[in-house]
C-alpha cells in the first residue's frame, strides 16, 4: 500500500497533532478545511474536540516522506479544491441547522460568529499560503506572447488573492462585529461608530477621483514597465544572438560551408526562440527534441546542413534511445559519404509506431559491397534496432544517394 | 471492456434521489418536513454533489 493511500498523522505539515493534515492527504482535500470543520464542530456541540483526540490517539504517525505529487493534490491552487471546501462548507452548515433544530446548541450569538470568523481566517491563510506557492508560466507560440500571457496570469492570479484575503478579511471582522451586536457590547459605541462611518464616507466621496487617478496612473506605468522589459529582452536577445552571429559569419565570408553552417545554426535557435520551445542546455527526454539535437551534432561535427522534420512525439526509452541513436549512425554515415548535399531526417512518430527516414543524395552504395569488419552499418543500425524489436531497411545504389529506414512498434 | 462508474454521477443521483424522497413524503403526509429539515437536507444535497466532483479523479 501506498503512502498516500495509508491514513496516518502527518504532524510535521499538522498544526497540533497532524490529524488533519494526514486525513487531508489521505483523501487529497485542503488540510485548511478539514481545520476548520473541526473547529466549527468543537464550537457547535464539542464533539470536534472529541473527534480530534480520538483521531489522534487511533492514528499512527506517517513517515516524514512527501511528494511533488502529494504536494500538487493539496495545494490551494487547484481549482478542485474550491469544490471540495465548498461541498464541505454546506454539508458542515447542513449538520449545524441540524444541531441547532435538535437544541444541541451554545447560542446563536457564538456559533454564527465563530463561522463567520472561521470561514474568513480559512480564506486569508489559504490565500497567504497561495501567495508563497510558484507561479505558473503558459508556454505560447510566441516569446513576446509567452511574456505577456506570463504576466497576464500572474496579475490574475494576484487579483483573485487579493479579492480572497480581502473577503476573509471581511468575514472576520463582520464576525467579530456580529458577535458583539449579538451579544450587545456594540450598544455604547453605537454613537461613536456611526460618526466613524460618516467621516469614512464622506472622506471616500472626497478622495475617490484622486484615488481612482492614483490607480490609472499606476497601471499605465507598469504596462508601460513591462514593454520596456519586454523590448530590452528582445534587444538583448538579438544582440546576443543574431548580431554575434553576423558579426562572425562577416568574418568568415570566404568559407561558404562555414557560414551555411552558422547561418543555419542560427536560424534554429530563432526558430525555437520564437516557438518558446528554447535551446536549454538539459538533455531532451523525448523522441523528437532529441533527434533535433542529434542533427545539430552532425551539421557542426561534419558541417553538412540537416533538414529536420518531425512529427508526434513520445517518451526516451531504452527502446527509442536506439532508434536515435540508430538515426544518429545513419545521419553520420551520410554526412561522412554524401559531399556536400543537404541530409533530411523524417521522424513520424505515433503512440504505437516509429518510423525514422534518413535520406541523402550522396554516392550511394552496396550493401554486399561492405567489408565485414566495417561494424556502423551491420550493427550500429540493423542489429540495433533489431535487439530492441524494431527493423532497419536500407536502400543505397550507386549514385542513387541511400534511404536508411528505422520501424519501431511500440508496446504500449 | 469494464465500464467504469461515475462516482460524480453516483453521488449526485443518490443525493438527490434521497432529497427528492423526503419531499415525497412530505407531500403524501408520512412525515412532517419543517424547514428547520428541509433546509440542512437541500444544503447537504448540494454540499454531497459539490464534494463528490472535488474529489474524483481524473481519468
Amino acid at each position: 500500500m501506498t503512502e498516500a493511500a495509508t491514513l496516518a498523522r502527518d504532524p510535521a505539515h499538522g498544526m497540533l497533532g497532524g490529524v488533519c493534515a494526514g486525513i487531508g492527504r489521505r483523501v487529497g482535500v485542503d488540510p485548511l478545511v478539514l481545520r476548520a470543520v473541526f473547529v466549527l464542530a468543537s464550537v457547535a456541540g464539542g464533539a470536534g474536540v472529541a473527534i480530534y483526540v480520538l483521531a489522534w490517539a487511533a492514528l499512527p504517525e506517517a513517515p516524514g516522506a512527501d511528494g511533488a505529487e502529494r504536494r500538487r493534490r493539496l495545494s490551494s491552487a487547484d481549482p478542485r479544491s474550491l469544490q471540495v471546501a465548498a461541498g464541505i462548507g454546506l454539508l458542515v452548515l447542513a449538520v449545524l441547522l441540524v444541531f441547532r433544530a435538535w437544541g444541541f446548541w451554545v447560542g446563536d450569538g457564538l456559533v454564527w460568529p465563530v463561522v463567520l470568523v472561521t470561514s474568513g481566517a480559512a480564506l486569508v491563510w489559504r490565500q497567504s499560503q497561495r501567495e508563497g506557492e510558484p507561479e505558473t508560466v503558459v508556454p505560447d507560440g510566441s516569446a513576446g506572447g509567452r511574456e505577456r500571457r506570463g504576466v497576464g496570469l500572474s496579475a490574475r492570479l494576484g487579483s483573485s488573492a487579493r479579492g480572497g484575503a480581502v473577503l476573509g478579511a471581511l468575514l472576520v471582522v463582520g464576525g467579530g462585529l456580529v458577535f458583539l451586536w449579538l451579544n450587545d457590547a456594540l450598544r455604547p459605541a453605537r454613537d461613536v461608530l456611526l460618526a466613524v462611518v460618516v467621516v469614512v464616507a464622506a472622506a471616500a466621496l472626497i478622495l475617490a477621483p484622486w484615488w481612482l487617478r492614483l490607480v490609472r496612473g499606476l497601471s499605465a506605468e507598469r504596462a508601460e514597465r513591462i514593454r520596456s522589459q519586454e523590448r530590452a529582452e528582445v534587444a538583448a536577445h538579438l544582440h546576443d544572438s543574431v548580431l554575434q552571429t553576423l558579426a562572425l559569419m562577416q568574418r568568415r565570408a570566404d568559407d561558404p560551408r562555414a557560414v551555411a553552417t552558422l547561418a543555419r545554426r542560427q536560424e534554429r535557435e530563432l526558430r525555437a526562440w520564437l516557438n518558446g520551445s528554447g535551446a536549454g542546455d538539459s538533455p531532451p527526454t523525448t523522441l523528437a527534441p532529441a533527434l533535433g539535437r542529434v542533427a545539430v551534432e552532425v551539421e557542426d561535427t561534419h558541417g553538412v546542413a540537416v533538414e529536420v522534420v518531425t512529427v508526434g512525439d513520445c517518451p526516451l526509452d531504452p527502446a527509442t534511445e536506439a532508434v536515435l541513436a540508430a538515426a544518429r549512425e545513419a545521419l553520420t554515415n551520410a554526412a561522412k559519404f554524401a559531399g556536400t548535399e543537404p541530409i533530411a531526417l523524417f521522424a513520424q512518430i505515433d503512440a504505437d509506431r516509429v518510423v525514422v527516414f534518413v535520406r541523402d543524395r550522396g554516392p550511394g552504395f552496396e550493401l554486399e559491397a561492405v567489408p565485414d569488419d566495417r561494424r556502423g552499418v551491420r550493427e550500429s543500425i540493423l542489429g540495433r534496432m533489431q535487439r530492441h524489436g524494431g527493423r532497419a531497411a536500407i536502400q543505397a545504389a550507386p549514385g542513387a544517394g541511400t534511404e536508411v529506414e528505422l520501424v519501431l512498434e511500440r508496446r504500449s | 471492456m469494464r465500464r467504469r462508474v461515475d462516482i460524480v454521477s453516483v453521488a449526485a443521483g443518490l443525493a438527490v434521489t434521497a432529497l427528492g424522497v423526503l419531499l415525497l413524503l412530505d407531500q403524501l403526509g408520512v412525515l412532517r418536513l419543517s424547514f428547520d429539515y428541509a433546509a440542512p437536507a437541500v444544503l447537504a444535497t448540494a454540499g454531497t454533489v459539490l464534494l463528490a466532483r472535488g474529489l474524483a479523479r481524473d481519468d
